[in-house]
C-alpha cells in the first residue's frame, strides 16, 4: 500500500535535505547571506535573535540555530521524524544514512567543528544528501513510493533553482547590473559552473547563466529538465497518456513544461528576471498544492482539512498524548 | 579476570551456584570473557551503542518535552538458558496461554467458571478491561490472546515464577532481534560452538498467526499492523515487525469502515484488509464504541469485528485476563479448564478488594509490593520496604479509595545476572519475558526479553525506569 500521507512526508524529507545541502553549501561571498534571510524570509526573526547580527551569526543561525525552523539542523531532524514514520517503505540504508546524518548534525562536536570551518560541515551534508540520492537510487525498488520521491526531488531542485537565480536579484534589481563574479557565484549554488564552463563557456553573464539553469534539456538541475521529470513521473503514477492529464496536478506540470519548452533567456530578460522567476515560483508552489489535494488529502478532508500543518496545537498535543499510550 | 571477584551476595545468581563456582552452561561464556579485557570491552560497548543509534533503535521518554530519544540500555554479558530448564518454561508457557484462552472463550461466552464459583463473579465483571460489548461475539479459530508476553521470575531457589501476563499489547520483541543481531556483530567469538537457538523465525510465525486467523479461513488475507502513531514509545518495534513481515503499517486514518468492512486507502482506492495487528488499545480502537475522544481508532471498526469480517490481534477485551487481580486465579483455571497442576507457579497475591487480604496488606505495607490492577510499564506502584512514610501513606489512601484496584505481593529478590558496571561486573536482578504466538500452533520464541535493572539492587526493569536488556540465549539440547 502505499499511504499517500507518508508518502508525501517523505517526499519533504528529501527535498529539505536538497535544499539546504546546496542553499548552504556554496557560499563565496559575504553579502551572500543578507539576500538569503530576505529570499527565506527570516530576516525578522534573525533580526530579533540577534539584533547586532555578524556573518558568523548568520551562518549559525541559519545552520545549527534550533530556534530557528527552517535552520538545516531542524530541516534534518524533521525529515529524519518523517523518515522514521515510513521506514517501511524506505530502504534500511536510506534510512542509515539520513539517521548518520542527522546524527553528526546534531552531535555536539558538530558547533565546534562549525566555528572552525562551517565548509567541512557543509561538504558532510552535500555529500550526505548526494549519498542519499545515490543511495535511494541504487536500493529502492521502482514503485510508486519512489515515484514521490523523483517528484519532489524534483520539485525541491526546480524551486531552488529558480531561487538561486532570485537571490542574487534581490542583491541587485535589474539582472543586467550583476557582475560575472555574482553569476558565477549562481552557478556554484546550482552545482552548475563545470557544466558551463564545457557547454557555454566564456565569462558568465545573463543570457548564458539563464539558458543553462532555466532551460537546459539535460543539465539535471534546470527547472525544464526537473519539470519534464515532474510531469513524467506524475503520469507514471497516475497511469495518464503522456500529453494528456487526469487531474489537476498534470495539467499544470504540462502547461509549465511547455511554456519552459518555448522559452528563452530573451524572453526572461524582456520580462525581467525577478517578475520571470516570481511568477515561475507561485506555479511551481501550486503544483506542490495540486500535488498534495490529488494525493495526500483524504476525500472528507479536501472540504474541512484537519492534518495540514496549521492544525491548531492543541490539538495537535492531544492527539500526541493519546499515542503515547503505554505499551505493557 | 573481570569475574574474579564477583560477589553473588548469596542471592539466586544465574552465572555462578556461589562465589567462584561458574554453572556449567556458563563455563564456555567465562572462558571466552576472560580473553577480554576491560578496555576491549568497553571499547566494543562503544560500538554497540553506536550500531543502536545508527539503527534508530531507539525509545521515547515521554514527559519531557523534546522528545527525547534514547538507546535502550543494552548489557553485553548474555544469559544463558539450557535446553532442559527452557523446556519446563515452555511447557507451562503453553500451558498457561491455554488455559487464559480458555478462559476468555468463556468469560464472553456461557461463564461457566463464574457460575461454578471458581473465580468471584464480581472480579471478572468489575475488571477495568472487560468489554461486556463483547458477550457472545466469536472471535476467529476462538483465540483471543495471539500474542503474550508473560514475565517471569526466578525466586531464590531458582524456579520460574510468573510475574504478569501481558495479554493485551506486549511490546519489546524488537529488542530481542536487534540485540541478537548485534550481539552477532560485536561480539562473534562468544557464539562459536556454543549452541545457540536462533531467533530469527519470529516474523515469519507472527505472520502465520495473523494470516491464521484470517475471517473465513481466507486465503493470503491482506494483514496490517495499526500503530498509534510516530509519538508513541514503541513506533521504533511497530514500524520494525511491519517491515520484518512485509505488511504495511497503518494508523488509524488511514483505515475506513464501509458496510461492516474494513479498507486501506491506497493512491488506487480501497483495499479491503482481513487480519489487523494493532498495538492500539481497546479505548481508543473505535470512537464509536469506546473512548469517543479517541483521534487514532477507526469509526466503525467494532462493527466490522462484530460482523465477522476482520480479525483483530491480539482480540478487544483479553485485558481482563491479565487484570492483575484475575492473575491471583490463574492456577485454578488451569485447574479447572485443564485439569492438571500448574508447572508454573507465581507469586502469592493478596487482594484488597478481599477484606481479610486488605486487612494484612493495609498492615503490612512497609513489606509488600503493591500494584495497581491495569497499570503497566513499571508505574503506579509502591515497593514497600523502598518507599518513604508518605509514600505509604498515600497508597493506603489510594487502596482505601478503591480496593478493586490494588494487589500486594511479597517483595522477590528475584535472581541476578553478572551486569558490566563502570568499574567492574557485579549483581544485577534480571527478568525474563518471553513472547509467546498462538496460532494453528503455540510458537514460544526461544528465549525472549531478559531486562536488567541497571541500578545497584534496584528490582524494577521497566525501560522507563532504568532498565536495560540483555541478549538472551536458549541452548540447543546437548
Amino acid at each position: 500500500m502505499e499511504r499517500a500521507e507518508n508518502l508525501a512526508r517523505l517526499l519533504q524529507a528529501s527535498n529539505e535535505l536538497l535544499l539546504d545541502g546546496e542553499t548552504m553549501g556554496s557560499r563565496s561571498l559575504n553579502d551572500y547571506w543578507d539576500p538569503v534571510l530576505v529570499a527565506t524570509a527570516m530576516e525578522d526573526q534573525f533580526g530579533q535573535l540577534y539584533p547586532q547580527g555578524t556573518v558568523a551569526d548568520v551562518g549559525y543561525f541559519m545552520t545549527l540555530d534550533e530556534r530557528n525552523p527552517d535552520a538545516i539542523t531542524m530541516c534534518l531532524r524533521q525529515a529524519r521524524e518523517n523518515a522514521r514514520t515510513v521506514r517501511d517503505q524506505i530502504s534500511d540504508e536510506m534510512w542509515t544514512e539520513l539517521n548518520d546524518l542527522y546524527l553528526f548534525i546534531a552531535e555536539a562536536g558538530t558547533l565546534r567543528l562549525f566555528q572552525m570551518s562551517p565548509q567541512s560541515v557543509y561538504d558532510r551534508i552535500i555529500s550526505g544528501s548526494l549519498l542519499f540520492h545515490g543511495i535511494t537510487d541504487a536500493t529502492l525498488a521502482r514503485t510508486e513510493g519512489w515515484q514521490f520521491i523523483q517528484l519532489g526531488k524534483h520539485l525541491e531542485r526546480a524551486d531552488k533553482t529558480s531561487r538561486f537565480l532570485d537571490i542574487r536579484v534581490h542583491a541587485a534589481p535589474t539582472g543586467k547590473a550583476l557582475d560575472s563574479f555574482q553569476w558565477t557565484s549562481i552557478l556554484r549554488s546550482a552545482s552548475a559552473i563545470n557544466t558551463y564552463r564545457a557547454e557555454v563557456g566564456g565569462e558568465p553573464g545573463a543570457e548564458g547563466v539563464i539558458d543553462l539553469l532555466m532551460f537546459s534539456t539535460d543539465f539535471p538541475r534546470s527547472v525544464r529538465y526537473c519539470v519534464r521529470q515532474m510531469d513524467a513521473h506524475l503520469h507514471a503514477i497516475s497511469g495518464t497518456v503522456l500529453g494528456s492529464y487526469g487531474n489537476s496536478a498534470e495539467r499544470l506540470a504540462g502547461r509549465l513544461l511547455a511554456r519552459l519548452n518555448f522559452g528563452s533567456s530573451e524572453e526572461v530578460l524582456e520580462q525581467g528576471l525577478q517578475e520571470y522567476t516570481d511568477d515561475l515560483q507561485s506555479v511551481l508552489n501550486e503544483l506542490g498544492q495540486r500535488i498534495h489535494e490529488t494525493y495526500v488529502l483524504l476525500p472528507q478532508d479536501q472540504q474541512s482539512v484537519i492534518f495540514l500543518p496549521s492544525v491548531d496545537s492543541q490539538q495537535r498535543r492531544w492527539v500526541e498524548l493519546q499515542q503515547q499510550q503505554q505499551q505493557q | 579476570m573481570l569475574l574474579d571477584h564477583y560477589d553473588t551476595e548469596d542471592l539466586f545468581d544465574e552465572m555462578f551456584a556461589g562465589n567462584g563456582e561458574v554453572r556449567p552452561h556458563y563455563q564456555l561464556m567465562r572462558e571466552r570473557l576472560d580473553t577480554l579485557s576491560k578496555a576491549e570491552l568497553d571499547q566494543k560497548i562503544r560500538n554497540l551503542e553506536t550500531l543502536f543509534l545508527k539503527q534508530g533503535i531507539t525509545f521515547t521518554v515521554y514527559g519531557d518535552q523534546q522528545g527525547t530519544e534514547r538507546v535502550f540500555p543494552f548489557d553485553p554479558i548474555p544469559r544463558i538458558i539450557p535446553a532442559e530448564e527452557w523446556q519446563v518454561v515452555e511447557d507451562g508457557l503453553v500451558q498457561r496461554i491455554t488455559a487464559l484462552n480458555l478462559f476468555l472463550y468463556d468469560v464472553y461466552h456461557e461463564q461457566k467458571i463464574l457460575k461454578d464459583k471458581v473465580i468471584p463473579e464480581e472480579v471478572v465483571l468489575s475488571a477495568a478491561h472487560y468489554r461486556p460489548e463483547f458477550k457472545d461475539v466469536d472471535v476467529p479459530r476462538d483465540i483471543y490472546i495471539h500474542i503474550c508476553g508473560t514475565d517471569l521470575i526466578r525466586d531464590r531457589d531458582g524456579s520460574y515464577l510468573v510475574l504478569e501476563d501481558n495479554g493485551r499489547c506486549p511490546s519489546g520483541v524488537s529488542y530481542v532481534l536487534e540485540n541478537r543481531m548485534a550481539m552477532k556483530r560485536v561480539f562473534p567469538h562468544l557464539f562459536g560452538s556454543a549452541g545457540v537457538r536462533s531467533v530469527d523465525s519470529y516474523a515469519a510465525d507472527l505472520l502465520g498467526t495473523l494470516q491464521y486467523i484470517a475471517p473465513h479461513g481466507k486465503m493470503d488475507p491482506v494483514c496490517v499492523l495499526l500503530t498509534p502513531g510516530h509519538y508513541n514509545s514503541a513506533y521504533f518495534e511497530h514500524s520494525f515487525l511491519a517491515r520484518q513481515m512485509g505488511i504495511e503499517i497503518v494508523e488509524g486514518k488511514d483505515l475506513i469502515v464501509v458496510g461492516a468492512h474494513v479498507y486501506m486507502r491506497t493512491t488506487r482506492g480501497l483495499q479491503q484488509v482481513d487480519v489487523i495487528y494493532r498495538r492500539l488499545d481497546d479505548d481508543f480502537l473505535d470512537p464509536k464504541v469506546f473512548r469517543a475522544d479517541s483521534m487514532l481508532g477507526v469509526p466503525g471498526l467494532v462493527s466490522a469485528v462484530r460482523a465477522g469480517n476482520v480479525a483483530l490481534a491480539n482480540a478487544i477485551g483479553t485485558g481482563v485476563a491479565d487484570d492483575k487481580v484475575t492473575y491471583a486465579y490463574v492456577d485454578k483455571m488451569i485447574k479447572y479448564y485443564l485439569d492438571q497442576d500448574p508447572i508454573l507457579q507465581q507469586v502469592p497475591t493478596y487482594l484488597a478488594w478481599d477484606e481479610k487480604d486488605r486487612g494484612y496488606i493495609l498492615d503490612h505495607l512497609s513489606e509488600l509490593v503493591v500494584k495497581a490492577a491495569n497499570e503497566s510499564g513499571g508505574y503506579g506502584m509502591l515497593i514497600g520496604p523502598r518507599a518513604s512514610r508518605a509514600e505509604i501513606e498515600t497508597f493506603r489512601g489510594l487502596i482505601l479509595a478503591n480496593p478493586r484496584n490494588y494487589i500486594a505481593q511479597p517483595v522477590v529478590y528475584f535472581s541476578r545476572h553478572p551486569t558490566l558496571t563502570e568499574g567492574s561486573v557485579e549483581g544485577r536482578h534480571v527478568d525474563l519475558r518471553p513472547f509467546v504466538l498462538s496460532g494453528e500452533r503455540t510458537h514460544i520464541l526461544p528465549g525472549g526479553l531478559t531486562r536488567v535493572a541497571l541500578k545497584k539492587g534496584s528490582i524494577v526493569v521497566n525501560s522507563s525506569q532504568g532498565g536495560g536488556s540483555k541478549d538472551t540465549w536458549v541452548l540447543h539440547p546437548s
